[in-house]
């Protein structure tokens, strides 16, 4: 694959479901009752459980090794969590090449994640990936 | 509260075995309805249950430290995977405090992780910021 600078990185859409979300919380051990427990969640502001941020962080590192090949490709991911992700909406995990090191085999990308209702979910999103040779 | 005081203490998580089932179930809760994207791989962002976690309830469990879960939010992550992870791989993991800010009436907790595997290369590196309110 050739990559430059400008590229878009393939989208990724999932929509996150109550069910996953518990299952994260089973699978990581994140009990936080903000993500399971709807009245807990009102009780502290929010309009009902959230998704756990690790998970939303997961999808995007997902859809990072999707466009770049694997899991073992991917070097690095950060994100900032800006807006909460609400059960049953999908989220849109997005990417753009800002660099590509040719000497050392590694790109940069800068990600986003939106909501299905328009919340910028994950913000100040980076990567850098292993370009296959 | 945490203060700037507290900058500098580590907080060890030594022997973390990598269970492939649950890295599995990990996955699977990545993609919800969707097909798991490299069954039997260990998604990156599993290095929240072998690095993250184990070392931030520790800090969390520290009285002199205090921090007031209730108020907690993670603002923030960054990974970056020097070396692929695999099930049965016995992870080392530290969480250090690197930062404690205060602004706009929160505080701002950062902490630095890092995690290593039995042969001693290191698997991850990590950056957490905590948000409380």
């Amino acid at each position: 694959m050739t990559v430059a600078v400008g590229d878009e990185m393939t989208p990724l859409d999932r929509t996150v479901t109550q069910e996953q979300v518990n299952a994260y919380a089973d699978a990581s051990g994140d009990h936080n009752p903000i993500h399971l427990d709807v009245d807990f969640a009102r009780s502290v502001g929010l309009p009902g459980t959230i998704a756990h941020g690790l998970l939303e962080m997961g999808i995007l590192t997902e859809a990072v090794a999707r466009w770049s090949g694997g899991f073992d490709r991917v070097v690095s991911v950060s994100c900032r969590f800006s807006r909460p992700l609400l059960p049953g909406a999908t989220i849109t995990c997005s990417g753009r090449v800002t660099d590509v090191d040719d000497a050392t085999g590694i790109a940069c990308l800068e990600l986003s994640a939106l909501s299905s209702s328009g919340d910028r979910l994950l913000t100040n999103g980076r990567a850098t990936v292993r370009l296959p040779l | 509260m945490p203060d700037a005081s507290h900058v500098g203490r580590r907080y060890e998580a030594p022997g973390q075995v990598v269970d492939a089932a649950a890295a599995e179930a990990f996955a699977k809760a990545i993609a919800g309805s969707d097909e798991v994207y490299v069954p039997g791989a260990v998604p990156p962002t599993y290095a929240a249950v072998y690095c993250l976690f184990p070392t931030l309830y520790k800090l969390f469990a520290d009285a002199e430290v205090g921090v007031n879960l209730a108020g907690l939010v993670h603002g923030e992550q960054s990974f970056e995977w020097p070396m692929p992870v695999r099930g049965g791989d016995v992870i080392d993991a530290f969480a250090v405090i690197t930062s404690v800010e205060d602004k706009r009436g929160m505080t701002f907790l950062t902490i630095g992780h890092e995690a290593s595997r039995q042969d001693g290369e290191t698997v991850c590196r990590g950056r957490s910021l905590m948000i409380i309110r």
